[in-house]
């Protein structure tokens, strides 16, 4: 009997050693994947999303930029934002760390930005802080209001103008923005080396006034680029956490400080935000009592506004306008997007020691430059958009989006869809189907498999994936999906920065940010520059565009045409599709206005409500 | 001759055997019979005309028939890719009834030998293999299944019926042993060890066979239930992978409001195709139970 009993004991310890064992793999395995969600990126490199403003563009006349509702507003209430995703939201609340458009999304409510932008996109004075630019010895002066508090009551000092050039210059900083951009500041680099204590460019002149030197300066700067930074961190209350373990930090997971109109009051991780009124905010308490910020799935979003259950919907799908077009409780605006989204080759990968892009044409797959234009030619973009987005999309022609009117030019040919074109071009490259099975064969004969990324969205995106997949394989190539399906919108970009060799081409989108230069995104040292393609003419061109001659605005804009045509040639990206952006607004708000040059987000503070409950579709 | 001999004895004198009581049960309930007929027509039907379609064309996107009401182009319409709804339908069913026949024979076949030997032998063999059930029945297996779904890298219709089958098996075993637990404590057993039979022989030749209306209805009710599993997780989307047809794909096109209220040829025949094929084989299933318990037969 005895024995039996110590047998038995013996093998249940035995198996709750190997549960024990098991239990400990899987925590290694997800805290894992949290470091790298850490270092990842985004569709959304919306840096400068608060202070975008800009000119309607002419399609605009599609829908309205603003809205007004009679009624006589109520005092306080709570706005309540729908974030239409399938994903939850990663929850970096800071600027100098996070990572994806949704975080801006939500920060636009908690905005730092120091300053206010007019409709050209460039940096006036009437925000916290106004700056002057002195071309001839490359410096800038910022000088910020007097008076202006955090929401916790401490006022705003020139320190915290600095301390976010402090962390991103750092050497354990763990986002992404240490780019050429930010090594334009003068003793940037040897800061982030270790072989100075502080960054040199950086001056406190007084308690109000600070000057950043630069080494060179672009036209770039008005809009808030050549490496300077537009945001304020509160150094008060970072100054003292490590920088490697701020991502991970409560100040900026769970209660960040803020300039912005509104602070957040409490996260629930990946699912909502709430937020308060900042009695601290300068340019006065909001009407609001709040604002509740919450992820909606993209199938029920859109019953979830027939049912009023949300005031703005963000992040809305074109897709989806079939559904809601008839709702009589919301008005839908809409805007041109400063977004593209791309097809993208890997053609080397990133050396994250050395900071840099490794291009290796000759080893990747996709190293032909025929194959690349031939995949842009093979695909139907045109039939997607018209059907699949009714219209609200349109085939992209260049790498600048149409909002950026003086850039932007619409007499470059793009990569229209042209089946025969991209046979033509894949036979002259040599990619020929030698065993007859339809299917092509690389130049040495051999069985190409091109392996493709996709990120999983809402219902469409498994359709529409196919449909590319059917486009290529008109053309005879054998194109599947990375991991076999699509993937989700975190792990993807985690695999695309991470250069997965399991990746070959991927489809994903920029939001470029209001300042047009490409440096960030396809500089040399650009950890965004996904397709990890550079050459002299590329990076000579980028200097170019940033370059004090671009002062010159006709010197910019040719320079800008030849950076277009570059890439449209090398293609190792091609841009697919612009968007429209569409907000669905409730009647229950008094106002609410998209337009980039007077956005409501800048104006938090008179966001009022005219009723408590929110009204209903009658159909 | 002598087999043929014995079976006019049977007909005559002694009891009914199994297959002449589940006969007999099934001519008593008719709604039995017609679900059987039916659910074999249908299998089979659905297997050959599957068997006749080209699945590379038929799940071709063509965007401009993009939810085509049925007509004559589509006799069911169409779906958000413009593929054709009857066609997914019969492939996707075949699919579905293919993966719950290997599930419910995989896991009928684990579970059914390691539930005899655990029931025969008991002692140790038992007990560890008790405490492995345990482990797998108290781990919340539709999440694991998920997990594992998502994770595997080269996923296919193998892979997701290995998944399956790897969670499935140890309901089975439990029933088993418990019933060749106390089968194995029978006379005809402790007689047949002292004449010196050897296990496997005793397992596989004489309590097995005493079993078997247990196991008939057992599995039959897992296919069922294997049916709804692979279609529910594809409806969740964690099911077949993309692009092959499945019932519960369609069936998830409804979560689109827009779908639900307009586009009913896209989930309806989907949806009424499950229903009435799990009611059928549940009046199949409960027939056999029946005739596996005398206290309950109509016939």
């Amino acid at each position: 009997m005895n024995k039996k009993l110590w047998a038995l004991l013996a093998v249940l310890i035995a198996f709750m050693l190997v549960l024990g064992a098991c239990n400990k793999d899987t925590e290694k395995g997800s805290e894992g994947t949290k470091t790298e969600e850490g270092t990842k990126t985004e569709e959304g490199k919306e840096e400068d999303k608060e202070k975008e403003e800009e000119p309607a563009a002419d399609d605009s006349a599609l829908f309205p930029l603003d809205v007004t509702n009679d009624g006589n507003a109520i005092t306080g209430g709570t706005l309540k934002v729908a974030m239409a995703k399938d994903e939850p939201f990663q929850g970096i609340f800071s600027y100098v760390l996070y990572e994806d458009g949704y975080d801006a999304d939500i920060l636009a409510f908690a905005t730092n930005s120091l300053f206010e932008t007019d409709g050209d996109f460039l940096i006036t004075d009437k925000g916290i802080a106004s700056m002057e630019v002195d071309q001839a010895s490359n410096k800038a002066t910022i000088k910020i209001k007097e008076g202006v508090k955090w929401s916790d009551g401490e006022p705003l000092k020139i320190e915290d103008l600095i301390q976010p050039y402090l962390i991103i210059g750092h050497k354990d900083y763990t986002g992404v923005r240490y780019d050429a951009d930010f090594q334009n500041i003068v003793g940037a680099v040897e800061y982030h080396d270790g072989k100075a204590d502080t960054i040199s460019g950086l001056k406190k002149v007084d308690e109000t006034t600070l000057e950043i030197s630069f080494n060179k300066l672009s036209p770039a700067i008005f809009s808030g680029g050549d490496g300077l930074w537009t945001y304020a961190e509160p150094s008060h209350i970072i100054k003292d956490i490590p920088v490697a373990e701020l991502v991970e930090n409560d100040a900026v997971r769970k209660n960040p400080v803020t300039l912005g109109a509104f602070k957040i009051d409490k996260v629930v991780p990946g699912e909502s935000v709430q937020f308060v009124a900042n009695e601290h905010y300068w340019k006065g308490k909001p009407k609001l009592d709040g604002v509740l910020v919450k992820v909606v799935p993209t199938s029920s979003i859109s019953v979830a506004i027939q049912q009023g259950e949300y005031d703005i919907v963000s992040s809305f799908s074109a897709s989806k306008m079939q559904e809601i077009k008839d709702f009589d409780n919301i008005d839908v605006l809409g805007r041109q997007e400063l977004y593209y989204a791309y097809l993208g080759f890997k053609l080397g990968k990133y050396d994250f020691d050395k900071s840099t892009v490794v291009t290796d044409i000759e080893g990747s797959k996709m190293g032909d430059v025929k194959l690349r234009q031939a995949m842009g030619y093979a695909i139907d973009v045109e039939q997607v958009a018209e059907v699949f987005y009714n219209g609200l999309r349109e085939r992209a022609n260049s790498l600048i989006p149409p909002v950026f009117e003086s850039f932007y030019d619409d007499s470059l040919e793009g990569y229209k869809y042209d089946p025969d074109k991209a046979n033509a071009l894949l036979d002259e490259a040599g990619y020929k189907d030698t065993n007859g099975d339809g299917v092509r064969e690389d130049k040495a004969g051999q069985p190409l498999e091109i392996k493709f990324a996709t990120m999983a969205g809402d219902d469409i995106a498994e359709d529409i994936t196919q449909f590319y997949l059917q486009n290529w394989k008109d053309v005879g190539l054998n194109v599947t999906l990375t991991t076999g399906r699509t993937i989700e919108f975190n792990s993807f970009y985690d695999k695309v920065e991470a250069d997965d060799p399991e990746i070959d081409i991927f489809m994903a989108a920029w939001g470029t940010g209001t300042n047009p230069s490409p440096a960030g995104l396809y500089s040399k040292t650009a950890q965004y520059n996904f397709s990890r393609y550079s050459s002299d003419q590329l990076e000579q061109t980028l200097t170019n565009i940033d370059s004090p001659e671009a002062f010159d605005p006709e010197y910019r804009a040719k320079e800008f045409r030849a950076w277009q045509e570059y890439m449209a040639e090398q293609a190792p990206v091609i841009p697919t599709m612009y968007r429209y952006e569409l907000v669905p607004v409730n009647k229950r708000v008094k106002n609410w206005n998209i337009d980039y040059a007077n956005e409501s987000f800048s104006n938090l503070q008179d966001v009022e409500l005219v009723s408590d409950t929110a009204v209903k579709s009658t159909k | 001759m002598e087999k043929l001999a014995d079976d006019k004895l049977i007909d005559l004198n002694s009891p009914p055997t199994g297959i002449q009581v589940i006969f007999r049960e099934f001519k008593k309930d008719k709604l039995a019979m017609f679900s059987l007929i039916s659910l074999i027509v249908v299998i089979i039907g659905v297997f050959i005309w599957a068997w006749l379609i080209d699945q590379e064309t038929l799940m071709r996107v063509s965007l401009r028939d993009k939810y085509a009401p049925p007509g004559d182009k589509f006799f069911l319409g169409a779906d958000q890719g413009g593929k054709d709804i009857l066609g997914q339908l019969v492939i996707g069913a075949r699919n579905s009834i293919a993966i719950a026949i290997s599930i419910t024979l995989i896991t009928g076949f684990i579970g059914i030998i390691i539930g005899l030997v655990c029931g025969y032998f008991s002692g140790w063999i038992d007990n560890i293999f008790m405490r492995i059930i345990d482990f797998f029945i108290t781990i919340p297996s539709l999440m694991l299944i998920i997990v594992f779904v998502t994770i595997v890298p080269k996923y296919t219709v193998t892979v997701f019926i290995l998944i399956l089958s790897i969670f499935l098996w140890p309901s089975i075993a439990r029933l088993v042993r418990s019933k060749a637990l106390s089968e194995s404590r029978r006379d005809y057993v402790n007689a047949s060890k002292t004449m010196g039979t050897n296990g496997f022989f005793i397992i596989f030749k004489e309590i097995m066979p005493n079993l078997s209306s247990i196991l008939i209805v057992e599995l039959t009710l897992n296919f069922a239930g294997n049916v709804g599993i692979e279609t529910g997780l594809s409806f969740l989307g964690f099911g077949l992978p993309p692009q092959t047809p499945s019932l519960g794909s369609l069936v998830s096109y409804a979560s689109n409001p827009l779908v639900l209220k307009e586009m009913w040829w896209v989930w309806l025949p989907a949806s009424i195709f499950i229903l009435l094929m799990m009611l059928g084989i549940n009046y199949v299933g409960q027939a056999l139970r029946r005739s596996a318990d005398a206290k309950q037969r109509l016939g």
